[in-house]
């Protein structure tokens, strides 16, 4: 009796195994899908200054600075000489800095571009659907994205003309 | 010498059968297989007709000593404790679920002192979505499956195959028991038996002077429906957590707007949302003038779908109406499987766009008007002679650290324009004018001090609204919960079969009535699994009918009734 219990057993027992497994798994790493430090950057796709749509995929190859900023944040102001000063420093080893503006309509972007006098792309996330992926909440947040696509790290708050070119070098040779 | 058990009993029963390791009673005959058993005058163990679980045998392997530990009861029911005391330390404060805009890592420090903290700390803010608690709901569903597999085909095959003659001790030690003298010949009285007992909806089944019957088998499956029940109400949960399964988000709807709904290719237009209240004479008379009451919640909304660039942001999307209607508390827009709860409001009036006119101020001549929209806004527009060019716009204006206008936020609370106006009797490069839209901030921010030092004291431009059909604005902001919840069916699936194994298990009761007439002695056994009251009753009642009176009493065997 009870030869063909065991593959029965067996088939039961992995069945749980692999539901009970994504279902513990899903808890533990993150069920809320924002991204975070190692894991996949969520693809956009957003309108340029230039009335092109810009993907993330544009820049495959590339590491990517990615800075979620509004007009009307004064951390993110200050900042902006930071942002430019690395982007005319690493545009030519393959890093782009690239500025997400939520949601302000194009005037603003394009009069605070020349307030600031920046010239790294910028794509305007005016139905906040970048933030959302990203998670993002406080302004200004930076993601730091490698050649492979992956958040090498989350930067929240002002970032600093120093920091920011450590964690662009440590983005390009890793 | 060795008083230790044997490692394996016999499992040989004296009537020739042959039962598996783990067997209480001989699955032919019904005699206990154990000797202390047998010389004990206790009610026989009867749960699953005393066969061997499936899980019980020798020398169990790292697989069947998984399987066993799941398949015991005793760990169902700490795995169920446990669980239940977990559910409650998740309600001890609210769970960071339940809040739209928290910042979790203060809240509950801020709100409920250090407890909160550590609460916060511990994981308990979201202790539903905790490893451990969905580990212990995993191995309850394990545990589910496993038990009930190894306990419904051991009992399913044992009560297909009963065996119509039973050891006289099987009989003689049930709950149910009747010894006493028939004087007739037994196939006869057995057969004569039998007319009743069909009656009553028995299913009777005789070999010679040996009778069994019984009704009513289905309802020992019960137990088991409510966990097939069960498994796929926890299967449904668990899908839950799959893309585009679950979806729940709170969003603000602006009256007029047509919105996009996130991670859809829906977009909902509030056209109008009402609130009412309860007037004084509605109200009972203890609440007049002290409280207020909403009546009526109402957002007409417009759901649309998009149907072709849809993801292009450089492109409109194209939209088709799906559904309309008014949505109310407890009133939905339903449009296949996606739901819109009216869930919260704020009647701030939010200014879209405004109509302003070139006006002479020193000769009252106007120039006609334009449209000036606070979100993308034209840059040029012409009034009369003039040109007006859009140089700076504020959408909540304000001055900062260094004097400098800036916008405090990217909301029209406080609008402000700077154009540069061009055309007969201005100076060539032309003329800068500074434009508040609203009454408030012209006075707040000074417009006219403003512009009388742009311009100079020769100014005569100004743009002014002639009236509030010139004004355009969204009257108030509709929040809706937008759900869509793919996984409730199945739950609602499975709460059905749970009901219905509920209501086999409870109203109906397996009863069995094994008899054995010889040499003019009658002995019958009985066994039910509740309701054991009725049972005697009925077998006095089916007895009374072939002329054997008993007093219901007697036939309690003792062993703690139910």
């Amino acid at each position: 009796m009870g030869k063909a219990r065991k593959p029965i057993q067996i088939i039961i027992l992995s069945v749980i195994l692999l539901l009970g497994g994504y279902a513990i798994g899903s808890s533990v790493f993150g069920g809320d899908g924002k991204p975070r430090e190692g894991s996949k950057a969520p693809s956009f796709e957003l309108l340029g200054l230039d009335g092109l749509t810009h993907t993330l995929d544009e820049y495959k190859g590339k590491s990517v600075v990615l800075n979620f900023w509004g007009s009307w944040c004064g951390p993110c102001v200050k900042e902006m000489p930071a942002l430019q000063a690395q982007w005319e420093k690493w545009k030519d080893q393959g890093v782009v800095v690239i500025g997400v503006n939520v949601g302000e309509d194009q005037m603003t972007v394009e009069n605070f571009i020349k307030l600031v006098d920046i010239d790294f792309p910028v794509v305007m996330d005016s139905g906040r659907s970048a933030v959302r992926s990203y998670g993002v909440s406080p302004l200004p947040t930076t993601f730091f994205i490698n050649t492979k696509g992956k958040v090498d790290s989350i930067h929240i708050g002002q970032l600093d003309l120093d920091s920011l070119d450590g964690q662009i070098g440590k983005l390009v040779n890793p | 010498m060795n008083r230790r058990e044997p490692l394996v009993s016999n499992t040989k029963c004296e009537c020739g059968h042959q039962n598996p390791v783990g067997t209480v009673l001989c699955e032919a005959c019904g005699k206990p297989l154990d000797e202390k058993d047998r010389e004990s005058a206790d009610n026989l163990e009867m749960r699953y007709d005393g066969v061997a679980r499936r899980s019980q045998r020798v020398n169990p392997g790292i697989i069947d000593l998984i399987w066993n530990f799941f398949s015991s009861v005793k760990i169902a029911i700490y795995l169920i404790v446990l669980t239940l005391l977990g559910s409650m330390l998740g309600t001890i404060f609210p769970q960071e679920s339940t809040f739209l805009n928290i910042d979790a890592s203060t809240y509950y420090k801020e709100t409920y002192g250090t407890a909160g903290n550590i609460y916060y700390r511990l994981g308990l803010s979201h202790t539903y979505e905790s490893w451990w608690f969905v580990t212990l709901l995993v191995m309850i569903g394990a545990s589910l499956v496993i038990c009930s597999l190894d306990r419904v085909l051991p009992l399913y095959k044992a009560l297909t195959r009963q065996k119509i003659r039973k050891h006289r001790q099987f009989l003689t030690r049930q709950k149910v028991v009747l010894v006493t003298k028939v004087e007739e010949e037994p196939e006869v009285w057995v057969a004569r038996l039998s007319e009743p007992l069909k009656k009553k909806g028995y299913r009777v089944k005789t070999d010679g002077g040996a009778l069994l019957a019984e009704k009513h088998r289905f309802s020992r499956w019960g137990p088991y429906v409510i966990h097939i029940g069960l498994i796929i109400f926890l299967l449904a949960v668990l899908a839950r957590g799959l893309p585009g399964l679950n979806m729940d988000q709170h969003l603000a709807f602006q009256q007029g707007e047509v919105t996009k709904i996130p991670d859809t290719t829906y977009y909902l237009k509030n056209e109008k949302f009402t609130v009412e209240f309860y007037t004084d004479d509605e109200m009972p008379e203890e609440f007049r003038g002290k409280k207020v009451l909403p009546k009526l919640y109402e957002t007409k909304a417009v759901l649309y779908e998009c149907t072709a660039d849809c993801i292009d942001p450089s492109k409109e999307p194209k939209l088709s109406e799906v559904a309309v209607h008014d949505i109310r508390v407890n009133s939905p827009l339903s449009y296949k499987g996606l739901k819109a709860y009216q869930f919260d409001y704020d009647l701030t009036p939010v200014l879209r766009s405004v109509q302003p006119e070139l006006v002479n101020s020193a000769t009252g001549e106007g120039y006609g008007k334009f449209k000036l929209d606070m979100k993308n806004p034209q840059r040029t527009f012409q009034s009369g002679p003039y040109t007006l060019s859009l140089k700076e716009k504020y959408m909540d204006f304000g001055l900062n650290d260094e004097g400098q206008p800036v916008s405090k936020s990217p909301y029209p609370n406080a609008p402000a324009f700077l154009f540069l106006i061009t055309g007969p009797d201005l100076p060539a490069e032309g003329q800068q004018y500074f434009y508040f839209p609203k009454q408030v901030d012209k006075e707040q921010f000074q417009q006219q001090a403003i512009n009388d030092k742009l311009g100079g004291s020769g100014r005569f431009l100004e743009l002014e609204v002639q009236g509030m059909s010139d004004v355009d604005f969204a009257e108030s902001t509709s929040y809706l919960n937008i759900r869509v919840d793919r996984a409730m069916p199945f739950v609602w699936v499975g709460a059905g079969i749970v009901m219905l194994g509920l209501v086999l298990g409870f109203y109906w009761q397996h009863r069995r009535i094994w008899l054995n007439l010889e040499n003019g002695e009658l002995v019958l056994g009985g066994h039910t699994n509740k309701n054991w009251f009725g049972f005697r009753r009925e077998i006095v009642s089916i007895l009374y009918k072939v002329d054997v009176i008993v007093d219901e009493k007697s036939l309690d065997n003792g062993g703690g009734l139910a």
